[in-house]
């Protein structure tokens, strides 16, 4: 052969080379773990260290949303109650099987929601559920949800991104495994490093489109911009500021989406000086909330809210009324034997893109109250470990959840993420009454209640809801503009290179 | 007095130093008169203002909180320049001292002395810092002592050397003869021999542990708002340099000029004493 043939021989065999490695192209979707829980991110779905991003993806919910935010079949195709609504029957979906091959039924539905209840798992889950007294088995494919209490609202609750389905007897090695239901499986496991997912062939919907999904730990929210940016990433969250280097490049998408989630600030109500609900609510009213909307994510992409942890669209919203009122904290302050001003240490972390940034606008509105701010950055891994709920002001962050939730949730007595330890025998009977109320009219009105009272005395400070920023490669097909639990992961595709 | 004009002349007649010794002078002016001369309070947040770029307004731009850009940088080295300043004396004071102390008395406390600074060296600076800074919290009154500490390890060695150089000489071994006391010894005849070499280190230590505590603010453990600085201003804006780079530039230039302009008077300076400028990159 000349040599000319033989690099012609070469070329062509190159090239079918290539061809053949495009048609065989692994499509690899690529996230990012922020590393917030310090490498201790959890596979089990209800550990308050819990690895949400990926539990998304390898389990399944009895109830899930539907893209108007109301309930629809996951797991379970109907759900009905009795007539007090202290039973519910719950029809399973058939021929759904687990990653180990195992098949599901309502025993594990049984063992799921009962674990969620045993003390010495400490999840947060637990002071939302509290009131599922057991599940009986009628049969494989029936499950019966037996309540201590009342509530009309169960199925609303069942959609929890943590109440996932687990095989029966798989507590105990569940946080390593990730055995679940869903459209992907854990292939490998490594929080500080690279976790990786690989589609489940079997999943009960259909095979899912991308082949791989890896979460690589990134804990610094600008090094995963610069990653996103660099194309490292196929899927990252935003702020509003970061908008304009993703807007006009046609390499990627952004998608701003009605989420609800918030940025609060937490003051131990269990720690001088803040067990004094008068201080707790000079912290809270100087701020011009409306002008901490513009000055955090823009006019029109928050709601103002007065402390309430309840998203804006939510039926069970209170419409409270807050104009900044720096006077009206100085008299507080004074009365709580501070009349020259307070001095208070602030910590955050540079976590989730926004969190300096709140506490730094936070300061700057208080001061007028006399209220003197130090800045504490702490290190972002590890914060919620470390510093949430340990220091006595924190920043925190939640993604919205339902009004019966989140009032339960995080301000209930002795509930495991009740962050400021807020502590209120009278607030505690109104959720009760709330969730044993059958009358939706007589139900919002106490939970619209409830919100009044966290206005009054509660330790939290929550000044908006905000909308949902996030940024996509534009290969990505499949993502709806919807919170991060609405996405249906095994439509998610990528086009070819 | 004399001496000091003469030095000074010289390095003048360098251009190097001349240009090096009015880029300082112009930041030590502009970090005096600043609180005088800004024309917005730097740390007013204002939506209606948020990112806007250079005008006639606001010189430099504004923030993604709507600050005034130029007020910021003006006063953005302020803290920065006091805590250094503090912390060279401190460190220049231990570590000269405990250095001349151990090359004149020298057998088993030099040994023992130089090994635990040795160990101490051999840690990180950076490391060492945010160890104290984690323990101690942040702020002028934890930052001096510790980076004074950390950075004065390096002066140990520098005055210990100088000082080696004089102990066998006559006039020391003639005041031994004497029987004056080993301090007397210490400040009358070695230090006035080795301050020449201790300013010139110094001045040098100036410029690092200035870079020291930009470092620190950048990552958060040094001057906390709402007090400006260039390494804050730096990490809080570098997500948006591409899209607002006036953010970032100006903490940037102003941070930069003033370590060359440092670092250009003291090579000049150190040519006009003699004293070959020991190279070696940052850190004590």
């Amino acid at each position: 052969m000349t040599l000319r043939k033989s690099m012609a021989a070469l070329l062509l065999a190159s090239a079918f080379a290539l061809v053949a490695a495009e048609a065989h192209a692994e499509k690899v979707f690529k996230r990012a773990n922020d590393l917030s829980y310090g490498g201790k991110e959890s596979l089990d779905p209800i550990s308050p260290n819990r690895f949400y991003e990926v539990n998304d993806m390898v389990y399944s919910r009895l109830v899930r949303q539907d893209d108007k935010g109301e309930p629809s079949p996951e797991l379970a195709v109907s759900w009905t109650p009795n007539e007090t609504a202290t039973e519910w029957v719950l029809k399973l979906q058939d021929g759904v099987k687990f990653h180990d091959g195992s098949a599901f039924d309502a025993a594990d539905v049984k063992y799921t929601l009962e674990r969620i209840k045993d003390p010495a798992l400490e999840s947060p889950l637990a002071s939302v559920l509290d009131f599922i007294d057991r599940v009986d088995v009628v049969d494989p494919a029936t499950a019966k949800i037996v309540l201590s209490k009342p509530h009309s609202g169960l199925p609303l609750l069942l959609m929890d991104y943590r109440v996932r389905m687990i095989p029966e007897g798989a507590g105990a090695e569940i946080a390593k495994t990730g055995i679940g239901t869903g459209p992907f499986k854990v292939e490998s496991y490594d929080p500080e490093g690279q976790t990786v997912l690989v589609a489940n062939e079997t999943y009960w919907e259909g095979k899912p489109k991308l082949d791989k999904v890896t979460f690589t730990a990134i804990p610094d929210s600008e090094a995963r911009n610069q990653a996103m940016l660099g194309g490292q990433l196929n899927y990252n969250t935003l702020t509003l500021d970061q908008v304009p280097q993703y807007k006009d490049n046609p390499k990627f998408v952004v998608q701003d989406f009605p989420a609800g989630g918030w940025f609060g600030l937490v003051f131990r109500a269990d720690t001088a000086p803040f067990t004094d609900p008068r201080i707790r609510k000079a912290m809270r009213i100087p701020v011009d909330r409306a002008e901490m909307v513009k000055l955090m994510v823009g006019e029109g992409n928050g709601v103002v809210g007065c402390d309430q942890p309840v998203k804006a669209n939510d039926p069970f919203r209170a419409e409270l009324d807050c104009p900044p009122d720096p006077e009206g904290a100085k008299k507080l302050l004074a009365e709580a034997g501070y009349p020259d001003g307070i001095d208070i240490e602030v910590h955050t972390a540079d976590l989730e893109p926004g969190m300096v940034q709140f506490a730094e606008v936070y300061q700057q509105q208080v001061a007028k109250a006399g209220i003197r701010v130090k800045l504490t950055l702490a290190p972002s891994d590890g914060y919620w470990d470390d510093v949430w709920m340990k220091v006595p002001v924190a920043m925190t962050s939640w993604s919205a959840r339902p009004a019966d939730q989140i009032l339960n949730e995080a301000y209930r007595t002795g509930s495991s993420w009740n962050e400021s330890y807020y502590s209120n025998p009278a607030y505690d009977q109104i959720l009760d009454k709330a969730r044993a109320s059958l009358d939706i009219n007589e139900a919002r009105k106490l939970y619209q209640e409830a919100q009044r009272v966290l206005f009054e005395e509660g330790a939290t400070f929550i000044p908006y809801q905000q909308n949902g920023l996030r940024v996509l490669t534009a290969d990505v097909s499949g993502i709806k503009p919807l919170d991060e639990d609405f996405i249906r992961w095994h439509l998610v595709d990528m086009a070819g290179e | 007095m004399t001496s000091v004009l003469a030095t000074l002349g010289a390095i003048l007649r360098r251009p190097s130093g001349a240009a090096g010794l009015a880029i300082v002078v112009l930041h030590v002016l502009i970090a005096i008169s600043a609180p005088l001369i800004v024309p917005h309070d730097p740390a007013l947040q204002d939506s209606a203002t948020i990112l806007q770029p250079p005008s006639t307004v606001h010189l430099f731009g504004t923030d993604r909180l709507g600050r005034d850009v130029f007020s910021r940088t003006l006063l953005g080295g302020r803290e920065a320049m006091l805590i250094t300043t503090l912390s060279t004396a401190f460190a220049m004071a231990w570590g000269g001292v405990l250095g001349v102390l151990v090359a004149l008395v020298g057998g088993k406390l030099d040994a023992l002395v130089m090994r635990v600074v040795d160990a101490l060296v051999s840690v990180p600076w950076i490391l060492l810092v945010m160890l104290f800074v984690t323990a101690l919290g942040t702020g002028t009154a934890a930052l001096v002592p510790v980076l004074g500490f950390s950075y004065g390890l390096s002066v140990v060695y520098l005055a210990r050397s100088a000082a080696l150089d004089f102990v066998t000489r006559d006039f020391v071994l003639a005041a031994q003869a004497r029987g004056e006391s080993q301090w007397t010894i210490a400040s009358r005849e070695l230090l006035p021999n080795v301050r020449d070499s201790l300013a010139v280190q110094g001045a040098m230590q100036w410029s690092w542990i200035f870079l020291a505590v930009s470092s620190l603010s950048f990552l958060g453990m040094g001057v906390a708002p709402p007090a400006p600085d260039w390494g804050q201003m730096i990490s809080d804006s570098r997500g948006i340099m591409r899209t607002a780079p006036w953010t970032v530039i100006w903490p940037m230039f102003f941070l930069s000029s003033l370590i060359i302009g440092i670092n250009l008077a003291i090579d000049a300076w150190a040519k006009v004493l003699g004293i070959d400028r020991v190279q070696r990159t940052p850190g004590p």
